[in-house]
C-alpha cells in the first residue's frame, strides 16, 4: 500500500485525475494532499473567517470529487480546482449574514486562541496592525476584486489563468487587479 | 445563475422550446383547403390494378375487389368556409364545403348526388394531408370509389 | 498624464510579468531612476508580501490528516434523493458532454408528438372521423382499416333498383 502511494505521488495531476475517473480513491487523496493548503489559502483570502474557509475548502474538494468525471483536461487541473473553490467561496460569502463588525473580534479571538502573538514572526505592533488593516481592507473589496488579488498574490497566476478561473477576459482581470491594488493602497496608506 | 444561463446549449434549448410552442400554438383557420377527388372503378371481372393508383393500393385492399381502375382526378381549392362541386363519373356530383380546422384536422361537409337526388350527406374530419374513402354507387358493372383528400393552404 | 503617472499605472503589470519585453524594460529603467515610482513599487510589493505572508502562515498550519478525514466523510456520506436530483440536473445544465442531451431530448419529444403529421414510408397517415351521416334511406357500412388508419364509407345500393346493373353492383360490393 505504501509503495502504491509512493507511485501515485510521482504521477502528474492529469495522470492522477485519470485514475480518479477510473475510481481510484487513493489517487484523489494524493491530489488533495497536493492542493489542500493552496486551496485553503485562496479561500481564506476570500472569506472573513478561518472556520468558514476550512469548511468551504473541504466542500471544494468534495465537489471536485463529484465532478471529476466531467473534467476533460481542457484547462489545467489546478485552474479547474480553483474555479470550484472561488465559486464556492463567493457563494458562501453571499449566504453569510455575519455582521462586519464581528470581524475584529473574530480575528483577535483567532490570534489569541492560537497563541499567534507568541509565535507570530511579526511581533511588531505596527505589522500586526498592518495585517489587521490588510484583512479589513481586503474584505471591503467586492468578491470579484478580492478573487483577482488573492489569486495573483498567493498563486502568482498569470492574468490568462486568473481569467480562466473567474470566467472573464484578461483585460477584466487587469482592470480589477489595478482597481483592487489602488483601493488597498488608499486604505493602507498610513502603513506603507 | 446568470452565467449558467449564458451557456449556449441552455439558450439553444430554450429557443427550441419557444419555437416548438410557437409552432404548436392553437390552430388558426387556413386561407383555403386544397381537395383532390380521385374517381376509381372497382370491378370483379379481371385482376388488374391501375398503376396510377399505386399510392392507394394499401387503402383499397380491404375492399377486396379484383380490379381497380383510375377514372378521373380532380383538384380544386376551396376557400375557407366555402364550397366547391366536383364532377363524378356517372352523372354524379360531389359537393364539398370546408367547415372547421382543429388539431390539424379538417372538417368537411360532403354531399354526393346523382342528378338532383342526394345519395349521401356526411360530415367528416380528416387529417390534414389525409384522405377518406367513399364508395358503393354502381358504375359500369362495378362500383364507384371516391378517394377524397384534403390539405390546408 | 505625466510620465510618472503612466509608469505607475503599469507598475502592477510589470511586477506581474505581464508587459511586453520592450515596455517592461522601459518601466524598469524609469523606476530605477525615479524615487516616486520606486516608492510606488515598494508599496505594491509590501501589499503583496503582507497579504501573502498572512495567508501563507495560516495555511501552513493546516494539517492534512483531519482535513482529508472530513473530505472523505463527505464523499462517503449518503445524500438525500433530492440532493442527488439537484446535482444530476445541474450536471446536465453545465456538463459540456451531456449538455447537448437536453436539446436532443427536446427534439425527440417534439418529433414523437409530431409523428402523426408526417408520412411514414410514403403512405399518408390517416385518421378520419365521421361526425354525421345521412344516406337517405340506404344502407351504409363504416369501415376503419387499422393498418392504414383509413376510414371507408360504403354506400349499399337501393334494392329497388335505382341504378343500372343492380345485381352486378350488389355482387361487386366490398367483401368486408
Amino acid at each position: 500500500m505504501a509503495s502504491k502511494r509512493q507511485d501515485l505521488v510521482e504521477l502528474s495531476d492529469w495522470q492522477l485525475v485519470e485514475k480518479c475517473q477510473a475510481g481510484d480513491a487513493d489517487a484523489f487523496q494524493v491530489l488533495v494532499s497536493r492542493y489542500h493548503q493552496k486551496v485553503f489559502m485562496v479561500i481564506l483570502g476570500l472569506m472573513r473567517n478561518r472556520d468558514d474557509a476550512l469548511e468551504v475548502a473541504q466542500e471544494t474538494f468534495f465537489r471536485a470529487y463529484r465532478k471529476i468525471k466531467s473534467f476533460q483536461g481542457g484547462s489545467s487541473f489546478y485552474t479547474w480546482l480553483y474555479r470550484i473553490a472561488v465559486n464556492n467561496a463567493i457563494d458562501a460569502q453571499r449566504k453569510q449574514k455575519r455582521n462586519p463588525l464581528d470581524f475584529h473580534e473574530t480575528m483577535d479571538g483567532l490570534f489569541e486562541a492560537r497563541n499567534e502573538v507568541a509565535r507570530d514572526p511579526f511581533a511588531d505592533v505596527h505589522d500586526r496592525e498592518l495585517r489587521e488593516s490588510m484583512m479589513k481592507a481586503i474584505n471591503e473589496l467586492t468578491p470579484e476584486h478580492k478573487a483577482v488579488i488573492v489569486l495573483r498574490t498567493i498563486e502568482g497566476m498569470s492574468y490568462k489563468d486568473i481569467g480562466e478561473v473567474l470566467g472573464c477576459s484578461e483585460g477584466t482581470v487587469m482592470s480589477r487587479l489595478h482597481y483592487a491594488r489602488k483601493k488597498l493602497q488608499d486604505k493602507l496608506s498610513a502603513f506603507l | 445563475m446568470w452565467k449558467k444561463l449564458r451557456n449556449p446549449v441552455l439558450l439553444f434549448s430554450l429557443a427550441l422550446v419557444s419555437a416548438a410552442s410557437w409552432l404548436h400554438a392553437a390552430d388558426s383557420a387556413p386561407h383555403a383547403v386544397q381537395v383532390t377527388v380521385r374517381s376509381i372503378l372497382a370491378g370483379s371481372k379481371s385482376d388488374e390494378f391501375d398503376p396510377k393508383l399505386k399510392n392507394l393500393e394499401q387503402q383499397l385492399k380491404p375492399l377486396k375487389h379484383r380490379s381497380y381502375r383510375a377514372l378521373k382526378d380532380e383538384t380544386q381549392t376551396i376557400p375557407w368556409q366555402g364550397s366547391k362541386a366536383f364532377d363524378i363519373p356517372g352523372g354524379r356530383s360531389l359537393t364539398i364545403a370546408t367547415q372547421e380546422f382543429q388539431n390539424d384536422r379538417i372538417g368537411l361537409k360532403i354531399r354526393l348526388t346523382q342528378g338532383d337526388k342526394p345519395l349521401i350527406d356526411t360530415t367528416v374530419k380528416i387529417a390534414n394531408k389525409g384522405n377518406i374513402i367513399l364508395g358503393g354507387p354502381a358504375h359500369e358493372g362495378g362500383s364507384l370509389i371516391l378517394s377524397i383528400s384534403a390539405s390546408t393552404q | 498624464m505625466s510620465q510618472c503617472e503612466t509608469i505607475q499605472e503599469s507598475i502592477g503589470r510589470w511586477l506581474d510579468g505581464e508587459l511586453q519585453t520592450a515596455d517592461s524594460e522601459a518601466v524598469r529603467r524609469h523606476v530605477e531612476g525615479c524615487p516616486d515610482c520606486a516608492a510606488a513599487r515598494q508599496r505594491l510589493e509590501k501589499i503583496h508580501a503582507t497579504l501573502s505572508g498572512l495567508l501563507t502562515a495560516q495555511a501552513s498550519e493546516l494539517e492534512f490528516a483531519p482535513f482529508w478525514r472530513e473530505v472523505r466523510r463527505r464523499i462517503d456520506e449518503k445524500r438525500s434523493w433530492h440532493e442527488q436530483l439537484i446535482e444530476w440536473a445541474q450536471s446536465l445544465v453545465t456538463s459540456p458532454r451531456l449538455a447537448w442531451a437536453v436539446p436532443a431530448a427536446i427534439m425527440l419529444v417534439l418529433g414523437f408528438f409530431s409523428l402523426a403529421k408526417w408520412p411514414v414510408g410514403g403512405q399518408v397517415s390517416n385518421y378520419a372521423s365521421v361526425e354525421s351521416i345521412d344516406t337517405h334511406g340506404r344502407n351504409v357500412a363504416l369501415l376503419r382499416d387499422d393498418k392504414t388508419k383509413t376510414t371507408i364509407i360504403w354506400l349499399y345500393q337501393d334494392p329497388e333498383g335505382e341504378n343500372e346493373n343492380v345485381e352486378e353492383a350488389t355482387k361487386s360490393g366490398p367483401a368486408f
